[in-house]
């Protein structure tokens, strides 16, 4: 009798196992809920009369209690009312003396109590943010860190918890705001960081924190703020890549036919169905439309404002409030440099700022050069670029000087002038482009990259023998034409955007006989008709009446359709152009059938038309409004030009132009980084044999391997890829795989086969290829 | 295959047995390792050598201080010779107050082992209780081990609650929730709630739960001892003073030339000033201290814990034996409140 009371005893001591009995039945279990419960307080009572003390010599501890009550207080919630302002109190107040495990199990009890909804997440942000910033200890503060990230995040993971984040948000920035001298703002900074990686946070709100911590007075929160907007957006991206990336999933096919083998049970099947639902979400979640996020940049609310603040604040000022090394100035500068480049801000003093440390001698120039490069945009005036490039050129490009320098130099001035081509003067030009007989590679590329550039922009600042056939002939083009300057070559001036495939159009519809200034109004109204018929089809489910004057139009085509034709009145010189653009063009075509042709008119010609084009595209797009039916032809007439253009004549053609677009588009909205600036420097450098050994077997110089240099044909890589997936070779291939002595015995029979078996089976193949296979194409 | 002489010889070599000289060990090599090792820790016999050296006073600190220890039997061995020397000297000989001595050794009341617990009692008993100082700490301690999950720990509280009201029965009265809140420990310990309590009503009201869970299930020796102490502790909270009428003239006669002299010396109790409460937390009316009998039959009737003892102990006497006898004894304890 004894001993099976003891064992029952001991059973009933046990606390995990009353827990257990608990959540299966609450009211059974009420009065030893209560007993422990009151056990519970007269410990915390105990606790709160001497908190240093510790109760580890007892059976029962102060933390298991609290983690008993925590996981059934929702089964009580009347009774442990008070328990969780009770532990809140406890944290707030004792924190820093408390037992670490007793610590942690109360910060771990809280976030359960929140998971049970028993508080909710702006009680829990609200306790745990403030110890946060207060508590000395760093383990305590990382598990608060990644407490209140994890929080915020199932908070957001439904729907997006506006008023929590806003609540959180002005804590953060009030934390910066209010003591911009602090390092403390650093946890803000953290945050917000964390939760815009995560995204979590993508509103302008987190982004007007950090630019508040970029303004700050501590060197830490300036340098976090500032690297958030240089690496913040890339760092999401990458996060959102891993996401999507990260466990491969479930080979259904393969969980199917193991179920098909494998004996069948409930869990299996239960199993199987589970992974098919977790496959058809992740499917659904990656067919889901990518969500549109905004850049940090581009999220600012006042870019113009920030940046000068952020130039007279972290390196304008002889004296600046935060001390950053040249490490964090060089980050400020680079942000500086950046919004100046992206927004297209004036930020004149930035630009003599640089004027100091363009010198061979400063640490990290190549970064400074590529600074000055980001922070130049068409809208600088040329004036105040001048003395830099003079005096990059006096500092770098000699020849005296390394050749490394040299490059660096070259490449700055090249990228400034990218930017900004009016920032050069011609007898700089023309003495910068002789290095390009430089004995050095780098140099020697680096002046070429700066001759080809203004070979485009300014062709007539080279001297004559460096123009190239091309530029040359250009140049003489409109030399003849209008005299002048190039319009690009004017300050200010803005190209003007155009429709894709609106030349097309304008040729089809030549080509049908329309006439674009008559175009009669009968044709453009069947136009919106059509459309309007569409919509009526999409529409008529919902018994929506459609109320329409009969006939009319609408008025804003007839406005436009008179006020082309008094355009066409006004002025006959459209179609003067016209005219004389129709003989042109049969000079054209006569061009290119008769190679003999004057080579210079030949190639007078496309510049000419080119030109022509511009001004008949203006007129279609500005007068007149494109019906929907003319927007369906535009996308037909769009696509079968891409697939002309596809062809290999062609291919080449359009391939220089994407690479030129693309390097356009770089210069818009790209960061430039010292590796652009130096990267030529890589050539100066002679490579050893040892160096291009190891390049040779894919061990790359900045340290990362990289795949083997592959050898192997086009086919055989395809094949070992199809392989590797688990997929067949063709029928083809395995015929010409098969065994020479499998394939004798068909082969001896297949010559002595009667006229009647060849017949059949001549009849037979016939017959499936109608089908479509043995087993049918169903 | 070897052919030359040398490899032959070598060969042969390999064969030849070695000729030993009997009664002579080969010599040890001078680098030669010694790896009879059996044993990775060192173990010390007695921690203290010089254990005849020590004065008595540093023994009593030192066994003090192994209150606190890991091992269950050297904590028992320090009560038990704490328990000896206390018993021994008189109350002026003590290396440390009482009071010291209490508050190292009341969280023992929660210790696991049977032999400890039982020892914290006899060392209490040893004490001299007239400086045992507040007593809040050890109420709660006590408090809590009559909670206990194990109904060993629940016995030796009581146990501790007995001799407490025994020895300093007003003291216990006065600490700050000395009596409400254990009175409401013992009502969730009996499960006599009241019945317009919501348990009651949540459960159906007509019938209650089945009363096993305070763990007693073979024996009823808890629910007996609970029931004893709940009698003892309400006939020493709800009895009046004796109130000698004579009493003020007797004192002003002892003190002729002076007044209510007594109002004017310093106070006699530590922590005379308690019940003011000027430094802790807010009190309810549950952890309040209630120092007189008539406030305390006061709140005693006015949270209707009255009823709900009294309907309980009526189901309890209904019970045969020693349970019913120890109900009647509550019966009578609680007439006390009923006069009030």
């Amino acid at each position: 009798m004894k001993r099976k009371l003891g064992a029952l005893e001991k059973v009933d001591a046990d606390l995990p196992n009353l827990q257990h009995k608990i959540r299966a039945d609450p009211p059974s279990y009420h009065d030893d809920f209560l007993n422990q419960y009151s056990q519970y307080s007269s410990l915390h009572e105990l606790f709160l009369q001497s908190p240093t003390t510790t109760d580890d010599t007892g059976i029962v501890r102060l933390r298991d209690l609290i983690d008993f009550v925590s996981h059934v207080a929702d089964c009580y919630p009347a009774l442990t009312a008070r328990f969780a302002t009770d532990l809140i109190h406890l944290l707030q107040v004792h924190h820093a003396t408390l037992d670490t495990e007793l610590r942690d199990k109360i910060v771990g009890s809280l976030v359960l109590l929140r998971k049970k909804e028993l508080i909710d997440s702006n009680v829990l942000l609200q306790t745990l943010w403030p110890l946060l910033i207060s508590t000395p200890s760093k383990s305590l503060r990382a598990l608060l860190f990644q407490k209140i990230v994890s929080d915020l995040r199932s908070s957001n993971s439904k729907t997006t918890n506006h008023k929590l984040n806003r609540s959180i948000q002005t804590t953060c920035y009030n934390l910066i705001a209010s003591d911009p001298t602090s390092a403390k703002g650093l946890w803000a900074v953290k945050l917000t960081r964390e939760l815009w990686k995560r995204q979590v946070w993508t509103d302008s709100k987190a982004v007007s924190i950090m630019e508040a911590a970029a303004l700050g007075q501590d060197a830490k929160v300036v340098s976090g703020g500032v690297r958030f907007f240089l690496g913040g957006d890339q760092e999401r991206e990458e996060a959102a890549d891993d996401d999507s990336d990260e466990d491969e999933g479930v080979d259904m096919s393969r969980l199917r036919h193991q179920a098909g083998i494998n004996k069948k049970t409930a869990k299996r099947d239960k199993d199987l169905k589970a992974a098919a639902a977790k496959v058809k979400r992740k499917e659904k979640k990656k067919n889901a439309p990518h969500p549109l996020n905004f850049s940090a940049l581009h999220l600012l609310h006042d870019p113009q404002g920030f940046a000068e603040k952020l130039y007279q604040q972290h390196l304008q000022s002889a004296q600046p409030k935060a001390r950053l090394n040249l490490e964090q100035k060089l980050l400020v500068l680079n942000l500086v440099s950046r919004l100046v480049g992206l927004h297209k801000l004036t930020l004149i003093p930035l630009y003599s700022y640089f004027l100091k440390f363009l010198t061979p001698r400063q640490p990290s120039v190549t970064s400074f050069l590529a600074a000055l490069a980001q922070a130049t945009h068409t809208l600088v005036p040329p004036d105040v670029l001048e003395p830099l490039v003079q005096k990059i050129a006096n500092e770098f490009v000699s020849e005296a000087a390394a050749a490394e320098v040299a490059s660096a130099g070259l490449s700055g001035i090249r990228e400034v002038c990218v930017r900004q081509p009016l920032a050069m003067n011609e007898t700089l030009l023309q003495d910068l482009v002789q290095y390009r007989k430089s004995k050095d590679k780098g140099v020697q590329m680096a002046a070429r990259g700066l001759l080809s550039l203004y070979r485009d922009v300014g062709a007539e600042m080279l001297r004559k023998r460096d123009r190239g056939r091309e530029a040359a002939l250009k140049l003489r083009n409109r030399g003849s034409k209008d005299g002048g300057l190039d319009a690009s070559r004017r300050f200010g001036h803005v190209e003007d955007g155009g429709i894709e495939g609106l030349d097309l159009l304008e040729k089809w519809k030549e080509e049908q006989g329309l006439d674009i200034d008559a175009l009669d109004e009968e044709a453009e109204a069947r136009g919106w008709e059509n459309w309007d018929a569409e919509s009526d089809d999409s529409d008529s489910s919902g018994g929506w009446i459609n109320v329409e004057s009969d006939g009319e139009d609408i008025d804003i085509s007839d406005s436009d359709e008179e006020m082309a034709k008094a355009a066409g009145k006004l002025g006959e010189a459209p179609a003067n152009v016209k005219a004389t653009e129709a003989e042109k063009e049969n000079l054209d075509t006569n061009g290119h059938a008769t190679p003999s042709a004057d080579r210079n008119t030949a190639s007078l010609e496309p510049e000419a038309a080119v030109r022509r084009e511009e001004q008949r595209i203006s007129k279609l797009a500005t007068t007149r409004i494109l019906t929907p039916a003319d927007l369906a032809k535009l996308q037909e007439l769009r696509q079968n030009a891409a697939i002309s253009a596809a062809l290999p004549s062609a291919k080449r053609r359009k391939l220089q132009a994407a690479a030129q677009l693309a390097a356009q588009a770089r210069h818009a909205d790209d960061a430039v980084t010292a590796s652009d600036i130096a990267g030529l420097a890589a050539l100066s450098h002679k490579a050893t044999k040892a160096e291009k050994v190891a390049m040779a077997k894919g061990h790359r110089p900045d340290g990362d391997e990289t795949d083997k240099n592959d050898h192997r044909s086009t086919t055989a890589r395809r094949k070992e890829k199809k392989a590797s997936e688990g997929k067949s070779t063709t029928n083809k291939e395995k015929a010409r795989k098969k065994n020479f002595m499998m394939t004798l015995g068909k082969a001896k029979r297949k010559g002595k086969r009667s006229l009647v078996e060849h017949r059949a089976i001549l009849k037979a193949h016939v017959d499936r290829s109608r089908k479509g296979g043995r087993r049918g194409n169903k | 295959m070897g052919s030359s002489a040398k490899k032959k010889r070598e060969k042969k070599a390999d064969f030849q047995k070695p000729k030993l000289k009997v009664g002579k060990a080969r010599p040890k090599n001078t680098n030669a390792t010694d790896t009879s090792f059996s044993s990775k820790s060192i173990i010390l016999k007695q921690q203290n050598l010089s254990e005849s050296g020590r004065d008595s006073s540093a023994l009593f600190n030192h066994n003090l201080s192994l209150l606190s220890s890991k091992n269950d039997t050297q904590r028992r061995d320090a009560l038990q010779y704490l328990t000896t020397v206390c018993a021994a000297t008189t109350k002026s000989d003590l290396p440390q107050p009482a009071s010291a001595i209490v508050a190292k050794a009341q969280s023992l009341i929660l210790d696991g082992s049977n032999g400890v617990r039982s020892q914290v009692l006899k060392l209490f008993k040893a004490l001299p209780t007239n400086d045992f100082g507040p007593l809040d700490q050890l109420v709660i301690y006590v408090r809590a081990g009559m909670t206990h999950l194990s109904s060993d720990i629940r016995l030796s509280a009581l146990d501790v609650l007995d001799w407490l009201l025994v020895s300093k029965g007003t003291a216990v009265m006065a600490t700050p929730g000395g009596w409400v809140k254990m009175l409401r420990t013992f009502q969730n310990l009996l499960s006599w709630q009241s019945q317009n309590g919501k348990v009651a009503s949540a459960q159906g009201g007509s019938w209650t739960a089945t009363k096993t869970g305070s763990g007693n299930l073979g024996s009823s020796k808890l629910l007996v001892h609970q029931i004893t102490t709940l009698s003892t502790f309400l006939t020493v909270g709800l009895t009046l003073p004796a109130a000698d009428p004579h009493a003020a003239a007797k004192r002003a006669s002892m003190c002729f030339p002076l007044y209510q002299m007594h109002a004017h010396m310093l106070p006699s109790r530590s922590n005379a000033f308690g019940y003011l409460n000027l430094f802790g937390a807010v009190r309810d009316q549950e952890s309040e201290g209630y120092d007189d009998a008539d406030e305390r039959i006061a709140v005693f009737n006015e949270l209707g814990l009255l009823d709900a003892f009294r309907s309980g102990a009526k189901e309890a006497k209904q019970e045969a034996g020693e349970v019913g006898r120890a109900a009647s004894n509550l019966e009578k304890a609680l007439k006390l409140a009923d006069v009030g």
